[in-house]
């Protein structure tokens, strides 16, 4: 990541293993971008916890496979997408568990907007939060 | 991974405190479903979770905390939780489950709400 994160077509992307001791990534991730994209500090722990449930989204699936984790900047605005490719070729549907409803209302109050796709048959969700209030460099 | 992440246990007037701190999500999550299941298997339907020292919970987390506190109700007692920090009740406002979960900023406020309740 460099210094700054937000000049058009400015994009990260992390991958990993889907297992629960490195979705911690995810946020870590997060954090950082966000607080490089100009994010204050209370959007940036929305973020790093809106990650996570993004990613929580998508491994609700079974299976294993790898966590495509893709962050873009458009104008004022951090996109986020996380893919699970899978393994194995099972229709990627996401499970609905009570945690989803959880996860559903946490991205709800977080993020501006956020949704669910399939890409290329596996399971894909995004968001999308707009800065607000951002610092001006002078 | 989640090096923040620790479990204790202590004992308030007979109830069951579980001390958690650090970070709760994916990978740890479960280890506070054990420590609850425990507590319940054990015969004690009435348990406070302390969050006092955590620092990020996850749906996961809540997923199991709600799933303690219907068990916990449906033995008759109730799963009370500790929470001070802004942040992590923040994530219980906008999921609804302020209003679910009897939810305290210390055992001492805990203690002296339920003095107040029963005089």
């Amino acid at each position: 990541v460099t210094a700054q994160f937000g000049e058009p077509g400015d994009v990260v992307d992390l991958s990993f293993p889907v297992r629960a001791d490195l979705v911690v990534l995810a946020r870590l991730s997060a954090a950082t971008i966000a607080g490089r994209a100009g994010f204050g500090l209370e959007d940036i722990e929305d973020l790093r916890l809106a990650v996570e449930e993004l990613c929580l989204s998508v491994v609700s699936v079974t299976g294993t496979g790898r966590l495509h984790l893709r962050y873009s900047s458009q104008g004022d605005a951090l996109n986020v997408t996380c893919t699970f490719e899978r393994d194995d070729s099972v229709n990627g549907s996401v499970v609905e568990t009570p945690e989803s409803e959880l996860s559903r209302r946490i991205l709800d109050a977080l993020v501006d907007e956020h949704g669910h796709d399939v890409v290329d048959g596996d399971p894909c969700a995004w968001f999308k939060k707009r800065r607000v209030g951002v610092l001006s460099d002078g | 991974m989640n090096e923040t992440f620790g479990i204790d246990q202590r004992d308030h007037d007979g109830v069951p405190v579980i001390v958690v701190s650090g970070e709760i999500d994916l990978a740890t999550a479960p280890e506070l479903r054990t420590r609850i299941q425990r507590e319940l298997a054990a015969g004690h339907p009435r348990i406070i979770i302390d969050l006092l020292g955590v620092s990020f919970l996850d749906s996961t987390a809540l997923g199991v905390m709600v799933g303690g506190l219907k068990q916990c109700r449906a033995a008759g007692g109730d799963l009370e939780l500790l929470v001070a920090e802004a942040r992590i009740l923040k994530i219980f406002d906008i999921t609804g489950l302020s209003e679910v979960f009897s939810i305290s900023p210390s055992l001492e406020a805990r203690s002296s709400d339920e003095t107040s309740a029963s005089s």
